[in-house]
């Protein structure tokens, strides 16, 4: 027994010398954990940023993760608190509580930098890389920085087919009066008017914000008004909102609209299947990939009969990069977000994933940068970057075009227009 | 039986013997579960490192009774019983006729054994798929079909009734296997001196099941209707999957979810509220034993009357 036991140890012995003298050049090399979400171009560009980034940086091994946009807030919470993950893609940090909102959640992004999960990058030299008014709107917290916005991209647009719209003999529409015209034109014809990535629920409902916007041009008093009455959701002016909202899901958008993925939509639109698709400036990229030589422009979603009120676009701060406070590789997260925010590719990312940027010396010279180049002075932050509900409100307090028929149960813009102001001043009242 | 582990220490044995299983039981099992019902009396984030307060009964009052919320909180919930009701029930009946109909000696019984059962091994995210393919409403072969009678349909992005519908049918697709395997074991312990004895006495087939099978099923019944039971109370990975996170669809455990983990819709962003989903977790626990501990009792007193 003892001299199986001897054998034992020396054998257990062997096992660890061997392990330890493999392992001790391997120890040397750092593992980097990145978290970003689905989005083709995107992912395409990480990937080979990557690839170049370990090349510079032989000792750092990129790990990538790539979550559904929809789960990102979820997998973001559970790696950082089993400090997982070292650098984050961060969603929507411009929309924080307001002063006349009582009673409500911090949004995710405050919960987690009072947690002391998110590092303060207010010291370090890249953040010098964007400019100071995204990093004050679009990064900041009580005076330190937490985040460096990436850029800023707009969601109240349309993409228009030119060609289809050429041989209609159609121009791009300017007031709604136009908008409805050409799509029953292309009714007509049997093609439908408009697609989107109805699958993933947001995208059926995102390019009607165009519509609120013609009604509602500065969205924060939009919110504001809700929040204090002054504005309903069923009053005159949102009546005609809810209006437009039925005929935009009824008659313009395609049949089986709710069935596209997100991902699909652009190229349902790019296939020529459709003569408009409403939807981000993010999609540019992957229509252009699917059908370089397609011609299609970007249009603000034309609400209003008075086209002076169209010319605004709608939109938000997309994704910014933040850095677990608690990694053990902080140098190698600060180097991985120094050599991205490097003007170069700082350069090469907006190109490739079209976002508006949020570096001063970045231009968006693509083919989606030219097209909303005339509107960028009239670029607004978004009514949902604004809104925070009420606890107690109702699941319809939100304007969406989703809820009517065929992808709702509404039929009627007045019953919907009240069930909307019901439901918001229910959790309006509970605060008293 | 009386086990015997010898005299002073050794008396210790058995209880050795299961200390591992109580350890892992109250590990993974009831320590969770005393921790959800603390966590929802308090304002928990569930993130690392965040305060937690101590805020009472505040959960469940905006549970239960805040404004709109809270009606549709108690819709889900409306919803949540009518699915379980619609899976247990159609789920049951399905998997034992195919049960009683594949233990007779017929052709290519394996086959359609297998066959039944094979959603079950997929998993949840390929079931979705497989699903979401076949009801793409633009040109899925549940659309063409429609088309032919000259009917449309969104399907699962349309009427919210109609999308919740289509869950239960794919939920009892998915799980129909288990079912008719219970039953078809069941069937299998039943001596076939007794059908033989019945169909003697003149026994045609509605006797002989009323009769003979029925009564002698009623383990594979109890096992089948309870885990139906808890199974269709605690779905919600088929509505994420299916769904989405849209009004008029969701159930108990995927508001559960949704809340838990911030879960989004785009860039909407929203907040971690994990103290107040344990406290809807804990209202789904209640239901879950509300509706469970009766049926186990009900079914209990049917085998030792049936049985003895």
């Amino acid at each position: 027994m003892k001299k199986l036991l001897s054998l034992l140890f020396a054998v257990l012995l062997i096992c660890l010398s061997l392990n330890s003298v493999s392992a001790a050049p391997a120890a040397q090399k750092t593992t980097l954990s990145v978290l970003i979400h689905q989005n083709p171009p995107m992912v395409a560009f990480m990937e080979a940023f990557n690839a170049k980034f370990e090349e510079k940086y032989p000792d750092i091994k990129i790990d990538m993760a790539v979550v559904n946009a929809n789960d990102l807030s979820t997998v973001t919470q559970t790696r950082l608190t089993a400090n997982d993950i070292d650098v984050i893609d961060v969603f929507g940090f411009a929309n924080g509580v307001q002063p006349y909102m009582k009673n409500v959640d911090a949004p995710n992004w405050q919960q987690l930098i009072e947690a002391g999960l998110l590092m303060d990058l207010s010291d370090l030299p890249f953040v010098q890389n964007y400019d100071a008014a995204t990093v004050a709107d679009a990064g900041s917290f009580d005076g330190k920085v937490y985040e460096v916005n990436l850029g800023r991209v707009s969601y109240s647009g349309i993409y228009y087919n030119k060609e289809m719209f050429a041989e209609k003999g159609l121009s791009a529409p300017t007031t709604w009066s136009e908008l409805v015209d050409a799509c029953k034109a292309f009714a007509e014809d049997g093609i439908p008017c408009m697609t989107a990535g109805g699958k993933d629920g947001w995208p059926i409902f995102v390019g009607a914000y165009g519509l609120i916007g013609s009604v509602y041009p500065d969205q924060a008093a939009l919110v504001e008004g809700l929040w204090t009455g002054s504005l309903k959701w069923n009053d005159e002016k949102s009546l005609e909102m809810w209006e437009k909202m039925k005929i935009y899901a009824q008659d313009m958008m395609e049949a089986g609209a709710s069935g596209v993925a997100g991902d699909a939509a652009p190229g349902r639109f790019a296939s020529g299947a459709v003569a408009m698709f409403p939807g981000g400036t993010w999609y540019a990229a992957a229509i252009e990939e699917i059908a370089p030589e397609l011609d299609w422009g970007y249009i603000p979603f034309p609400g209003s009969d008075d086209s002076a009120d169209n010319q605004y676009l709608f939109g938000k701060y997309d994704q910014g990069w933040s850095i677990a406070a608690k990694t053990p590789n902080r140098d190698a997260a600060i180097a991985y977000l120094s050599e991205f925010s490097d003007p170069d590719n700082y350069q090469e990312f907006v190109t490739a994933v079209g976002f508006i940027p949020t570096q001063p010396t970045a231009k968006l010279d693509t083919r989606i940068g030219n097209e909303v180049a005339p509107y960028l002075e009239n670029f607004r932050v978004g009514y949902e970057q604004y809104w925070v509900a009420p606890k107690g409100a109702g699941q319809f307090a939100n304007p969406w075009a989703s809820y009517f028929k065929p992808f709702g149960t509404y039929d009627d813009a007045q019953t919907l227009a009240d069930k909307a102001q019901a439901d918001l001043q229910s959790g309006l009242d509970a605060l008293k | 039986m009386n086990y015997y582990f010898g005299r002073g220490g050794a008396k210790l044995i058995p209880y050795l013997l299961l200390l591992p299983g109580v350890a892992v039981y109250f590990l993974i099992s009831l320590g969770p579960s005393i921790a959800t019902s603390l966590y929802s009396l308090t304002d928990a984030t569930g993130i690392q490192g965040a305060p937690i307060r101590w805020i009472g009964l505040e959960n469940y009052r905006e549970f239960l009774f805040m404004g709109q919320a809270s009606r549709d909180n108690l819709d889900a919930l409306g919803r949540t019983l009518i699915f379980c009701l619609c899976v247990t029930v159609i789920q049951f009946v399905l998997g034992l006729a195919a049960a009683v109909i594949l233990n007779q000696k017929l052709r290519g019984r394996n086959f359609f054994r297998t066959l039944y059962f094979m959603p079950v091994i997929y998993g949840v995210v390929i079931q979705g798929l497989m699903w979401t393919l076949f009801l793409y409403p633009l040109g899925g072969p549940m659309a063409n079909l429609l088309r032919w009678f000259g009917g449309r349909s969104e399907f699962l992005g349309g009427q919210p009734a109609e999308a919740f519908a289509w869950v239960i049918v794919v939920q009892i697709w998915a799980n129909m296997g288990i079912t008719m395997m219970i039953f078809l074991a069941g069937l299998q312990t039943i001596s076939s001196e007794l059908y033989e004895a019945a169909v003697i006495d003149g026994a045609g087939g509605w006797q002989l099941f009323r009769n003979v099978i029925w009564p002698l099923l009623t383990p594979s019944v109890n096992t089948n209707l309870t885990l139906n039971l808890i199974g269709s109370l605690q779905a919600w990975q088929l509505f994420m999957i299916l769904l989405g996170y849209r009004n008029g669809t969701q159930v108990l455990g995927y508001l559960i979810y949704a809340t838990g983990f911030g879960q989004t819709s785009g860039s909407v962003t929203t907040s971690f509220r994990q103290g107040y989903a344990a406290a809807a977790s804990m209202v789904l626990f209640f239901l879950v034993l509300a509706i469970g501990l009766p049926v186990q009792r009900f079914l209990r007193r049917r085998e030792e009357r049936i049985l003895g």
